[in-house]
């Protein structure tokens, strides 16, 4: 089954800033813009990224769900791409 | 004109982090992820030691390209999901776009890009059988900003980015990218213009992958040995699984410059592994 809903949820934490600061407020608000699964949408929550690479996402996108955890909000690898 | 230089070099993030705050931060996410390679944590020294030496391996690769007085500088690399998503993947694509630019935390990039050439590679592919794709912008990424910081940080001449798809699956064939290699030999062989390459990528390492941490230095030796015995065209029989068992799939980045270089022995070689992720490897041909 195709996550492409969720590796795009991903890819644009990575991308679009926009996305990323709205989800920082209200995460929940920003995965109804996308077609989730309820399995999906809990896997996000918990932020592992090993649940995401279970559901098929790309490992290089699963790492940007830490990109919302407050430990690593500042951390300089999120500044290159 | 025949090509005037070749150089291939690693684009691991931490080799441009300055050691100390911004390397613990990379290790923190890092290790986040892979908990046990934690306990061989570079200290400080160690971070500052891999800095220099890989400093001093691209002065060697920096000054074989300055020698070789280039007009312009290909740059073979890979995406990360920054320009590409699954909504389209091209397993290899040529910029034709006038402009380049990127970020790398504080370091800026921009160099005009040599479209022209994308261009006649595109042209010489169709008549060969190899059709890019192609576009106007991308943004340049960690995978072409850590090599140019250290070899082109002046925009002294023109670059052409060129991707190949080396991070998702399905993947091209060692041997199809030394193929597109041969292609841009004979494109530059065909140009009153001084041509040079710049592969990156590698060695090996695993990144987003459950092996993340591990580095398989006996693969990476073995590719670098026969670099320098100027067997390179021989890794063709490489199959892609080969080479993901290594960690080793951007190599398929340097594919197309071996492509281009054909039976040339490497003049320089250095590997250093950074006892985090991955192996640093970089490679000259001076004599093409």
């Amino acid at each position: 089954m195709s996550c492409y809903e969720l590796s795009r949820l991903l890819f644009d934490l990575k991308i679009k800033e926009s996305v990323y600061e709205q989800a920082l407020t209200d995460f929940e608000a920003v995965m109804t813009n996308y077609e989730l699964t309820a399995e999906e949408k809990t896997a996000l929550r918990e932020g592992d990224p090993r649940k995401l690479r279970q559901l098929g996402v790309h490992g290089m996108l699963c790492l940007y769900i830490k990109r919302l955890q407050p430990e690593f909000r500042d951390n300089i690898y999120w500044q290159q791409k | 004109m025949p090509l005037v230089s070749a150089v291939a070099a690693s684009h691991a993030p931490n080799i441009l982090l300055e050691p100390g705050n911004e390397w613990e931060d990379f290790m923190d996410l890092h290790y986040s992820m892979a908990p046990k390679g934690s306990s061989n944590r570079p200290t400080l020294e160690q971070q500052k030691k891999l800095r220099r030496d890989a400093e001093a391996a691209f002065a060697v690769l920096r000054e074989d390209l300055q020698r070789s007085q280039p007009d312009v500088l290909i740059v073979v690399a890979n995406d990360q999901f920054v320009n590409f998503f699954w909504n389209n993947i091209p397993t290899f694509f040529v910029t034709i776009g006038d402009e380049v630019a990127g970020k790398f935390t504080r370091h800026r990039f921009q160099y005009r890009n040599h479209k022209e050439l994308g261009k006649a590679i595109i042209r010489a592919g169709m008549e060969k059988g190899i059709d890019f794709s192609y576009g106007e912008r991308i943004e340049l990424q960690h995978t072409q900003n850590v090599p140019l910081y250290f070899l082109l940080r002046e925009p002294s001449i023109p670059i052409l980015p060129i991707y190949v798809n080396t991070w998702v699956d399905p993947a091209p064939s060692p041997r199809r990218c030394s193929q597109v290699g041969e292609l841009i030999r004979e494109v530059a062989e065909n140009s009153k213009e001084r041509i040079a390459m710049l592969a990156t990528g590698g060695l090996s390492h695993f990144p987003g992958s459950p092996r993340i941490g591990e580095i398989d230095e006996k693969f990476d030796h073995q590719l670098l040995d026969v670099l320098r015995a100027g067997k390179g065209k021989t890794l063709v029989e490489h199959s892609v699984q080969e080479l993901l068992q290594a960690g080793d799939t951007e190599f398929l980045n340097w594919m197309v410059v071996i492509g281009a270089v054909g039976d040339a022995k490497a003049s320089y070689t250095n590997y250093m592994p950074d006892f985090v992720a991955t192996g640093w490897g970089f490679v000259s041909w001076r004599s093409l």
